[in-house]
């Protein structure tokens, strides 16, 4: 049981390196932090960007009615996605393979019905 | 792409593809949970409102207890294979899921914590006649809007098709047979969380700027689990856990493929086990988020995605145990401890809930370094031990959680609290019990599953884990007495709280849950065999 | 049917039906259930030993309780652990007889705190009885919570704040000290590959090296939070002073002697080998005790502190005969338990009395002369203080005796000691050191509370109704350990072997 502990054990340099480095670091900026003055004007604790003041809030919206329009182009993008493939297989495949597709086309519709009647699809 | 590759694909001859051979009657619970969602999408849209919330509850309690039945019936069947290990069941639906005994337990588990999601769901005693979600998620909080919507009594009956696709999500990364499959189920489990965390119908603020994290750092997380995916597959050649294994084993070269691709995996599963250091989400979505949902959440996705990774790490990776071992040692280390310390400073209910079950995430890790096979307890057996006895304490305290409340809805600051056991002495006494099993004291489930991961893990050489897990839970029972001692002792808080009555609805879950926090714990030889008896994972 | 088994299962159902039915009963009913519940359960015992046939354990159980972790229901009773099973039940007995005339607060709380009672009586009966390790460890931690309750319920009623306090450090101390407990009965499975303690028992020296150390410092560190050795004592007066008074009674006869049965049953007999190797470290430690204990109780000012500081001095003489590893160290460590617990329930009774008319347990507020003020109640106090520091023919001069003989004989170099001669020395000499300062302190609170110029208070009534029964029934059973101790070691003796058979 202790064989793998001793493997363990070998990692105890990384530990102690890890260690070291943490404690180099937090070191070094505490000895700065100690050493350097702080006087804070308001002007000091401004946001900046690239040396301009910025402007407006950083919120904006974009109008939700795009979404109806990601929305169709998903559900009918992944469709011909798959399509396409499926039809260069139907064949070989057969009933099997149309009543697969079905299903999946099922799934897709089952949503497109669930968006239409909650009138996602209406633009006003 | 190479020139050759992209010839091969292009030039070939159409190769005949094989009509996949799919055995539904063995994937059944699957389809069953996955049909009751679609089912619900479609009363969303067609049955009218006044009869949708009671249809929706009606599909989703037949779908899972159908689920649950058929999973009994799949787990009965299934066949056991002796190979290495002692195992039962094997892959099926052409090797992408892997329907074994600690898969077909997950699900009954699984189903079990869902059926209790959603009775806690469907309470609607506790807030004038209305479910705990928004009335109109779209409507903006505190707006005229939002007061009509809730004057119409307009609900979110889509939680429960949300909850059934999570659901559906968790049973499949539980028993998926290949990486690309299981990132697909971590999506599956994943989106609808998102969402259900943004519904709360109180505090909407709050609720969404959980959502909004949620969803922010889930989407970072499934990046690192599909960048590793992407590595391994250069790795192995193959998505498959069995077909990496044999790679692991035998393959000579591409080691720092194969290391890069195990962290980046482990990072994103151990995000959604909330595991120190990617627990950051936990306190505020655990807070944010309709506390049944939160509930839910609590114990299921930690159920699955502690499945799926030890399914992962001992299926494909097992070869390459010493190399993620002591990741595996170091961050369970640190979870036990910091879950334990960080939640002696709460004063939010569900916020020293959501630590616990980080410090709870550690104690699990633990488990997994112990023994994959043996005739004791195996780290399979102890963690889904565990799971089951975490989970059901966990539904529990936030089904008490909904409970406690005043004229803003749950009253949640600890402080808040004082006097329970005046107000209330069962809900008192039960939500003690459910601390008592957190802490692991003796005759709650608690104590036993700390025991069997401690075992297996001692068996495994992980002896320092367990030391440290025994120092963590004696840390961690200093905050659960902390709070049993605010319950019982504490002068209350001007009027002190008050206790809503509900509806059987809850009553139920907070009675299921205590039953089964006590029966684990003092006759946990039924659920021990039977964990024992699913045996280990086959590939 | 098992006898030891219905022992055990009779107040764990009396329990749940006072906490069930508790609308239903009165105080007194209640009380007097606990009564009857207790001294059943101690006919049971008596009558299951007699009935033994006394070779190995008596009336022993073993069912499988989780078949996975190789978990046993194992229950057994041995000379060892019967007088600890009698002593317990009795001592129940008695504290639910004080209740009938002194109930505690609150509209009909007895019932409750009876139930508590009775819970905490099944876990003892179950750590007594345990052959299991984590049979034992599940009772261990079973007594602590309604233990716990106890004194932050129905504790000290004028300092609700402090009483909370002592009771969160008492569990916290012994929660910590339990994990570690299991920390190494866990090593011990991964070494043996069985809890089972006849099993682990019989391999004896076997277990050994440095994970067996481990182990043995693990348990002996649970257990000696428990005990308490000293300096892990220290959560042990606050609990004590702030407990009710059928806290502090049950927390000194009975709570105690779970960390030195434990420290007989698993320390020594278990880990043999690194007992040895422990058992001058914790010989030391039981004298410092001693001196220590004694020291502070000579600046107590509150009587229920200063018995408190009293039992760590006695736990000292305990510890210090288990350290011996003789055959006599063991049982004066069984029969100083014993008579600690009656003496000390004494103690704590009169005490808990005094508070109960005075307010308080503060010498200065008790007044002097009490002889005159209050008769009976002196006179008990002072048989129950000269029983403590060991006047012969009392109970507690055997324990004390028999503990400095094993020491004595350790220092003349018998065979198996645990102690070298050298050491064995310095420790005798500082245990009789402490004899002399226990005398001291005693004779200093006889001095000031019972002797001098009456002082009388409005509070000054004699011992009355059950008060009365309890002084009686206890000062009789000093006096039976006192001038019959054969009654005790005929049953101890023929169990040594098997607690001392892998260290020799």
């Amino acid at each position: 049981m202790s064989d793998y502990a001793d493997y363990l054990a070998t990692y105890a340099s990384v530990a102690a390196i890890i260690g070291v480095g943490v404690l180099l670091a937090a070191g070094m900026l505490g000895v700065n932090r100690l050493f350097r003055p702080t006087l804070t004007t308001p002007a000091k604790l401004l946001t900046y960007e690239s040396g301009v003041d910025p402007v407006g809030a950083g919120w904006a919206q974009s109008n939700v009615r795009y979404y109806v329009y990601a929305f169709l182009y998903v559900v009918f993008a992944v469709d011909a996605v798959f399509l396409f493939p499926w039809a260069v297989v139907f064949a070989s495949i057969g009933w099997a393979a149309a009543i697969e597709m079905a299903v999946f086309l099922g799934f897709i519709a089952v949503g497109l019905v669930y968006a239409w009647r909650k009138g996602v699809l209406s633009w006003t | 792409m190479s020139a050759v590759s992209v010839q091969a694909i292009v030039g070939a001859a159409p190769s005949p593809i094989e009509a996949p051979d799919v055995d539904y009657a063995t994937i059944s619970p699957l389809l069953i949970i996955l049909g009751a969602a679609v089912l619900g999408v479609l009363v969303e849209a067609f049955v009218p409102r006044a009869y949708r919330f009671v249809t929706q509850i009606a599909v989703a309690v037949v779908g899972v207890v159908a689920a649950f039945v058929a999973t009994v019936v799949v787990g009965a069947g299934l066949d056991t294979v002796d190979g290495e290990v002692t195992g039962r069941g094997g892959p099926t639906a052409m090797g992408s899921l892997s329907v074994d005994g600690p898969a077909v337990v997950t699900w009954a588990m699984l189903l079990f914590f869902g059926l209790l999601g959603v009775l806690l769901f469907a309470e609607r005693r506790l807030d004038g006649g209305l479910s705990a979600f928004t009335s109109q998620a779209s409507t903006p909080p505190g707006s005229a809007d939002e007061r009509h919507a809730t004057r119409l009594r307009i609900e979110h009956s889509e939680v429960f098709p949300l909850a059934m696709f999570a659901l559906g999500g968790m049973m499949f990364f539980a028993s998926a047979n290949d990486l690309l499959g299981m990132f697909v189920a971590l999506e599956v489990l994943s989106l609808p969380l998102y969402l259900m965390c943004g519904l709360a119908r109180r505090r909407r603020l709050l609720s969404q700027e959980a959502a909004m994290k949620y969803f922010l750092l889930g989407a970072f997380s499934s990046a690192f689990f599909l960048y590793g995916i992407a590595m391994v597959y250069g790795y192995a050649g193959s998505f498959g856990l069995a077909e990496i294994s044999t790679a692991v084993s035998s393959q000579i070269g591409g080691q720092n493929l194969l290391l890069a691709g195990m962290a980046l995996i482990l990072v994103g599963l151990l995000f959604k086990v909330a595991a120190v250091p990617f627990h950051a989400w936990t306190p505020d979505v655990y807070q944010g988020a309709p506390t049944p949902v939160t509930a839910f959440m609590a114990a299921g996705t930690k159920a699955a995605a502690f499945v799926a990774m030890l399914r992962i790490f001992f299926v494909a990776f097992g070869g390459a145990r010493w190399d993620w071992a002591p990741a595996v040692w170091a961050i369970a280390i640190i979870t036990m401890l910091f879950g334990a310390i960080a939640s002696i400073a709460q004063t939010d209910v569900k916020r020293m809930l959501a630590y616990s079950s980080i410090a709870h995430a550690g104690f699990l890790l633990v488990g997994m370094a112990g023994l994959t096979s043996g005739d004791g307890v195996t780290s399979v057996s102890a963690v889904l031990f565990y799971l089951v006895a975490y989970g059901a304490a966990a539904i529990g305290a936030f089904a008490v959680v909904t409970l406690v409340r005043d004229a803003g809805g749950e009253t949640t600051h600890l402080g808040r609290w004082a006097g329970l056991g005046k107000e209330s002495p069962v809900l008192a006494v039960a939500f003690t019990i459910f601390l008592l099993s957190f802490a692991g004291i003796p005759l709650t489930g608690g104590f036993i599953s700390k025991w069997s991961v401690f075992a297996a893990a001692w068996d495994g050489g992980a002896w320092p884990l367990v030391v440290v897990g025994v120092v963590a839970s004696a840390l961690a029972l200093f905050f659960y007495i902390r709070v049993v001692v605010l319950l019982f002792f504490a002068p209350p808080q001007g009027d002190g709280p008050t206790v809503a009555v509900p509806s059987p609805l809850t009553w139920s879950v907070v009675a299921i849950t205590v039953a089964v926090t006590i029966v684990l714990g003092v006759l946990p030889g039924p659920l021990l065999d039977l964990v024992q008896q699913a045996g280990a994972f086959v590939r | 049917m098992n006898g030891l088994v219905v022992a055990l299962a009779l107040p764990a159902v009396a329990a749940l039906l006072l906490v069930v039915l508790r609308d239903m009963l009165t105080d007194r009913l209640a009380a007097w259930a606990g009564v009857g519940v207790s001294v059943v359960v101690a006919m049971l015992l008596l009558v299951t030993w007699v009935g033994g046939d006394g070779d190995g354990y008596v009336a022993e159980v073993d069912l499988v309780w989780v078949r996975s972790l190789d978990l046993h229901l194992h229950l057994g009773m041995d000379g060892i652990s019967f007088p600890l099973l009698l002593m317990t039940a009795l001592v129940t007995a008695l504290v639910c007889w004080a209740l009938v005339d002194d109930p505690p607060r609150g509209d009909n709380a007895t019932p409750g705190l009876v139930g508590l009672l009775m819970v905490v009586l099944t876990a003892s009966i179950g750590v007594f009885a345990a052959l299991d390790l984590v049979l034992f460890f599940v009772f261990f931690e079973l007594a602590l919570i309604p233990m716990w309750f106890v004194i932050a319920r129905w504790g000290d009623p004028h300092d609700p704040v402090g009483r909370r306090t002592a009771a969160t450090r008492f569990l916290l101390y012994t929660v910590v000290g339990s994990a570690l407990m299991l920390v190494g009965f866990v090593t011990v499975w991964a070494l043996a590959g069985t809890v089972q303690i006849p099993e682990l028992a019989a391999l004896g020296a076997q277990l050994d090296g440095g994970w067996a150390l481990f182990a043995a410092c693990m348990i002996a560190l649970g257990l000696a939070v428990k005990t308490p050795v000293w300096p892990l004592h220290l959560w042990l007066p606050d609990a004590h002073a702030k407990a009710p008074t059928v806290g502090s009674v049950l927390l000194a006869a009975v709570f105690l002697k779970l960390g030195t049965y434990g420290l007989l049953r698993v320390f020594v007999a278990v880990l043999p080998g690194p007992a040895r190797d422990l058992a001058p470290w914790l010989g030391l430690l039981g004298v410092v005790g001693i001196v220590v204990a004694s020291l502070a109780c000579l600046r107590q000012a509150d009587l229920k502190r200063l018995i408190a500081y009293s039992s760590v001095g006695h736990m000292g003489f305990v510890v210090l005969g288990i350290a011996t590893l003789t055959e006599i160290g063991i049982a004066a460590a069984v029969f100083a338990s014993v008579a600690h617990g009656v003496v000390t329930a004494l103690l704590f009774f009169n005490a808990g009395s005094l508070k109960r008319r005075f307010g308080t347990a503060e010498i200065s507020v008790l007044g002097r002369g009490m002889y005159a003020r209050m008769p009976a109640l002196a006179v008990v106090l002072a048989f129950a203080s000269v029983a403590s520091l060991g006047l012969p023919g009392l109970a507690g001069f055997w324990g004390e005796m028999m503990a400095l003989r094993g020491t004595y004989e350790a220092a003349a170099g018998a065979d198996g000691a645990g102690l070298g001669e050298a050491l064995a020395a310095v420790l005798l000499v500082g245990a009789l050191l402490g004899v002399l300062l226990t005398s001291a302190y005693f004779l200093r609170v006889l001095r000031r509370t019972l002797q001098g110029v009456p002082t009388p208070h409005d509070a000054d009534t004699d011992l009355a109704g059950s008060e009365r029964g309890i002084a009686i029934v206890l000062v009789v059973a000093v006096l039976v350990l006192g001038l019959v101790p054969g009654l005790v070691m005929g049953v101890v003796e023929p169990s040594i072997p098997a607690i001392l058979g892998g260290a020799r």
